[in-house]
């Protein structure tokens, strides 16, 4: 009959669970008590000298020691994790309020972004980019845009030219892109291009010698005033917004006809001015080698004038100075 | 132009009309409104007095006393002006009243004597700038007559932009006839009721050149140079002219009211026969600004027996410029050639309110009518004797006959007009018409220079139809989603740079000339002839500099060390393979970072960085690619290399030369390049060679090599990287350690067979392999392995 207490063992089991100081103690308890060598094992081993009767009584006791010091074993290391974890995770309180990362992404310059969207408004109703040189022909500036010898814009005080005889300048609208498409492609004719554009300006709050402008051409049978339209509602909505009133006002560009202005009602309900537009010139059409009988119609829009309405920038320099201060915010 | 509401209204009965209600004609008529605003006294409680007497201060030279009647009372106020007399009809501050800027009148104690308000300027009571002292009124206004009452002191101005083809639209005329058609009112008219009481003494012709199609002139004598009525001095001043006198207040004035420039001569300075011709070559005459100008044949003046007198067109000549003391006068109505007004003035940086006239073009029919209204508004100002106007018109001006097919207007507008709207608009715009079933034929009034060609008078319907009745309809192009290989290239390289962390910038394309040397000096720059500033009058030539600038900005305003690139064209002479007949314009990436960079985690020091960090955001780039060494301006002398993709040079990076480093007191190395970005194709970066991935266990080899200084490490992984060609190899420098004259090579080799797991004896022989194959061809020594 049993040599050992069970009791006693449990008891001394419940001492030993008392001292637990780190996860690791539980397999030493384990070990202790129900390993190879526990004094468990030992008794076990002893059974078989037993008759039948005592074996089987004493087994069941054995094994009710086991089973009680297995579950209270896996009931205290649950507690003690839960708790240990707690107490691990309560230390670590730092303060998140704090941004010690400066990180902010990936950023392309404002007039980029501004430039990319356009495009891709554009590239969802079947438009292409096209791009020219920006050291131009005064030819493809000019002239071929129906904007004769003698007109103002033509003056040095407005144009920036390379040559003494003005036969070369740096363009001074990017509807020189039109011209050297349509030399260049029959219609159907479906483009956007957007690019630099110079004028002889200071750099100032409202001036600049560098901008950039988005020119749109649309050439295809049976294009009308009211295509030219719905596209620059389409475009204004898109980019400004949906709920965005737009009005057509009469204007006056050389090489199209009609032509008008795009005005948007801004948030304190000022109509602000957001592109020029107009049907192709025939004028145009005859330059460029097309038929005179052709239907388009174009129009152009300020990149500068876009990002500074839709984020409320005040002053065009900030554009090209490059200070972090200021291209970190886009 | 400023249009001053009450001035409007002599052209057309606009009064009752509400001022958004104009303001809205106007926009849709194509006069872009620039500004707006009501106009109201800026005065209070001013009334019109009659100086009865004046008699002196007995403690005061200096001032007057008066004795004025306003109406109900008769008051004594001390004045220090000294241009009026006994019956002057004047303005008076009542005590208790405001002048200018709210500034209070009231009762007041001058030197003893009690002044009861104050007699008043034109400047004092905001009206327009006045030396002469005291505003004086019309003799006829009774004493005690509110002020504000006497002309319109509560009026609205707009001031709209006028488009460079509608130069009839740069007066009151042109634009009441515009809004006569729009609020479907009639055009009021002013005549002329003139009888001649001298003959001309002077004869004047408009020449034998075709520049002046006509010249129109009257004389006028017993003439006073005084001021001009109290109406007229304010619709000037609110128009923005300042006041002279009246015979300039009155050319100006029909200026702006009909557009036509008038010019007047003092008669007595001119001697014969007034004519107009081409200036000679080096010919000169002072202008009224006293200035001399040196003419040529382009530009055009008036001669007197050959003699200059005036700058046709844009100004007038000093010596029979009108004076104080003229008494007789000759005015000139004319009409001058558009192009050559517009280059005399441009020539000379002449820009008056003439020359802006005659530049847009006239109504060639109007300078006997300018005359004409001329001597009404001087007639009414004082008593004259003028002669006949005589008007010289070759007639060689007439609009031409143009015909429109309705079919034309549907086609570009994409709908139909009734024949009663079609009417209606030719009606309102004075265009002689015949309205046939599928046409109509016209001819343009003299007035109107734009209308030659049947799509004008279709943007005139398109006009008045309104724009905003249009229907909108969108068309879908033939690209759908297909930006072009540009723009795709474009977008592809911008994100590798940016999830790189480097900034995009836009810098200006100008730069002087050490700008474009330091990196290229072989080239020949593109210079602007007519530059803004004299110290940037070449265009880039490279991106690199302006990235530079923009780094050394930032680094010593913002104490930030970052990386930046730019997409732009660089410029060169050199002949341009695209585009004919331009100079050379490349568009190529720059880009720019430091070995040190400002850390994004602002509890670590800066991060440090070398040229390797670069090559890797290349191999990001550009997937494959060869580098070749390169000496380069600008650049350190070895560390500068050319970029080959597919046997092409298609860009070139290194580190920032040392000596140009300390030249911009850079403590850090600068790492830069460029990349040319019309030598890539998309689809060549975008490469992707999969290989497969191998099931069996890797084997490991770390070998070092003891390896010559000169040695291009690369081979060594090139010929690994063949030896095992059969297998899933990553093989990597780890270490390169040099000291003095011997460099140890540190290489990691993983590789898998894709068809069994190595054993010990396998995997020795690959290392055996490795290192005696290395050791033969390369001249090198295995220190030592260690295999795991």
């Amino acid at each position: 009959m049993p040599e050992v207490n069970t009791d006693k063992i449990f008891a001394a089991f419940l001492l030993r669970l008392e001292e637990v100081a780190q996860i690791e103690d539980f397999d030493d308890i384990e070990k202790e008590f129900l390993g190879k060598n526990s004094l468990l094992s030992e008794e076990r081993k002893s059974l078989s000298s037993l008759n039948e009767v005592s074996r089987k009584k004493y087994g069941k006791l054995l094994q009710d020691l086991s089973n009680n010091i297995t579950s209270k074993l896996d009931e205290e290391k649950t507690k003690f994790k839960s708790k240990f974890f707690i107490q691990r995770e309560l230390n670590d309180n730092n303060d998140i309020s704090i941004d010690w990362y400066k990180n902010l992404g990936s950023k392309n310059h404002v007039l980029t972004n501004v430039m990319n969207e356009v495009v891709d408004i554009f590239a969802a109703i079947g438009y292409t980019v096209s791009t020219g040189p920006e050291a131009e022909t005064s030819w493809h500036n000019f002239d071929a845009l129906n904007t004769p010898d003698w007109h103002p814009a033509r003056y040095e005080s407005d144009t920036l030219y390379l040559d003494n005889k003005l036969e070369k300048l740096l363009r001074t609208q990017t509807s020189t892109v039109q011209v050297r498409h349509m030399q260049n492609n029959k219609p159907p004719v479906y483009i956007v291009a957007p690019g630099r554009v110079y004028r002889s300006d200071q750099l100032d709050a409202t001036h600049s010698p560098v901008f950039h402008q988005i020119e749109g051409l649309a050439v295809d049978e049976n294009l009308t005033f009211s295509d030219l339209k719905g596209t620059l509602e389409y475009f204004v909505k898109e980019f400004f917004g949906k709920d965005l009133k737009t009005k057509f006002i009469p204007h006056f560009f050389p090489f199209t006809e009609p032509s008008a202005e795009v005005l948007v009602s801004w948030k304190d309900g000022e109509w602000l001015e957001i592109l020029g537009c107009g049907m192709v010139d025939p004028n145009v059409f005859k330059h460029v080698g097309y038929d005179t009988d052709s239907h388009g119609f174009a129009f152009g829009v300020g990149v500068e004038r876009l990002a500074m309405i839709r984020y409320g920038i005040d002053h065009i320099k900030n554009f090209y100075e490059n200070d972090l201060r200021f291209l970190r915010q886009f | 132009m400023k249009i001053l509401k009450s001035w409007l209204n002599d052209w057309i009965d606009i009064e009752n009309i509400s001022n958004s209600d104009i303001s809205e004609a106007l926009e849709s008529l194509g006069f872009e409104i620039e500004n707006k605003k009501e106009l109201n006294p800026n005065y209070e409680n001013i009334v019109v007095g009659k100086v009865l007497e004046i008699y002196e201060h007995p403690n005061a030279d200096k001032v007057r006393i008066t004795k004025t009647d306003v109406g109900n009372n008769i008051y004594e106020i001390v004045c220090g002006a000294w241009n009026f007399d006994v019956g002057a009809v004047v303005p008076v501050a009542l005590p208790n009243s405001k002048i200018k800027d709210n500034f209070k009148i009231d009762k007041r104690d001058i030197r003893g004597i009690q002044s009861n308000g104050m007699i008043c300027s034109a400047s004092e009571l905001d009206l327009w700038d006045d030396h002469d002292g005291i505003l004086l009124l019309d003799d006829k206004l009774l004493p005690g007559t509110d002020f504000s009452t006497i002309y319109s002191s509560n009026d609205f101005i707009w001031e709209v932009g006028v488009t460079p083809n509608r130069g009839d639209c740069m007066s009151y005329l042109g634009i009441a006839r515009e809004l006569s058609g729009y609020f479907n009112k009639k055009l009021k008219t002013k005549k002329s009721n003139l009888k001649p009481t001298i003959s001309n003494i002077l004869n004047a012709g408009s020449g034998k050149i075709k520049e002046c199609n006509s010249y129109g002139s009257v004389e006028v004598e017993n003439f006073n140079v005084t001021n001009s009525s109290f109406e007229m001095r304010y619709r000037l001043t609110q128009v923005g002219t300042r006041i002279i006198n009246n015979v300039v207040d009155i050319t100006n004035y029909i200026l702006y009211d009909i557009g036509q420039p008038l010019h007047a001569f003092d008669r007595d300075k001119l001697f014969g026969t007034i004519s107009v011709r081409k200036a000679k070559n080096n010919e000169k005459i002072t202008t009224l600004d006293t200035q001399v100008r040196k003419l040529d044949s382009n530009d055009l003046v008036i001669t007197d027996n050959d003699k200059p007198i005036a700058l046709a067109g844009v100004m007038g000549g000093l010596e029979t410029e009108v004076s104080e003391t003229t008494t007789n006068l000759l005015i000139e109505s004319a009409y001058f050639d558009k192009v050559s007004i517009m280059k005399t003035s441009r020539k000379l940086n002449l820009i008056s309110d003439a020359s802006i006239r005659f530049e847009r073009g006239i109504d060639y029919k109007i300078q006997r009518y300018g005359l004409e209204r001329f001597l009404m508004e001087l007639k009414d100002n004082q008593a004259i004797n003028y002669s006949e106007i005589n008007v010289d018109d070759k007639g060689s001006l007439k609009n031409k006959k143009v015909i429109l097919k309705y079919s034309e207007i549907k086609k570009l507008l994409g709908i139909d007009l009734k024949e009663s709207f079609i009417k209606k608009v030719l009606k309102f715009l004075m265009i002689d018409s015949e309205v046939n079933k599928e046409s109509v034929q016209f001819t343009p009034p003299s007035w109107r220079y734009d209308l030659d060609r049947p799509v004008d008078l279709i943007e005139e319907f398109a006009k008045h139809y309104g724009f905003n009745n249009f229907e909108s309809t969108l068309p879908q192009g033939v690209h759908k989603n297909n930006k072009g290989s540009y723009w795709d290239l474009k977008s592809y390289l911008s994100s590798v740079f940016t999830s790189n962390n480097f900034q995009e910038v836009q810098t200006l394309s100008f730069v002087n000339n050490d700008k474009n040397f330091l990196f290229n000096p072989e080239k020949k720059y593109v210079e602007v002839f007519n530059a803004i500033d004299q110290s940037s009058k070449f265009m880039r030539s490279n991106l690199m500099s302006s990235l530079i600038d923009v780094y050394k900005l930032n680094y010593d305003q913002n104490n930030l060390s970052n990386s930046y690139f730019e997409i732009n064209t660089v410029f060169d002479t050199s002949k341009n393979k695209i585009y004919e007949d331009v100079p050379n314009q490349n568009i190529v990436l720059g880009f720019l970072t430091s070995s040190t960079l400002s850390n994004t985690d602002t509890r670590l020091k800066d991060q440090e960085l070398d040229l390797y960090y670069v090559k890797n955001i290349l191999t990001q780039l550009l997937s494959s690619y060869d580098l070749e060494p390169i000496t380069k301006p600008g650049f350190h002398q070895n560390y500068s290399f050319s970029i080959i993709k597919n046997g092409q040079i298609i860009g070139h990076f290194g580190q920032l030369a040392s000596e140009t480093q300390m030249t911009f007191e850079f403590n850090n190395e600068i790492y830069l390049g460029e990349i040319y970005i019309n030598k890539l194709k998309l689809n060549d970066l975008k490469e992707i060679n999969y290989v497969p991935l191998s099931q069996y266990p890797f084997v490991k080899f770390d070998l070092s090599f003891s390896v010559p200084i000169d040695l291009s490490a690369h081979l060594l992984v090139d010929e690994i990287n063949d030896l095992l060609r059969e297998n899933e190899n990553s093989i990597e420098i780890f270490d390169d350690f040099q000291q003095e004259n011997s460099r140890n090579l540190g290489i990691r080799i993983i590789t898998r067979s894709y068809e069994k797991t190595y054993d010990d004896n396998e995997t020795r022989e690959i290392l055996m392999n490795i290192s005696k194959t290395l050791e033969s061809k390369f001249n090198i020594t295995l220190n030592s392995s260690k295999n795991d």
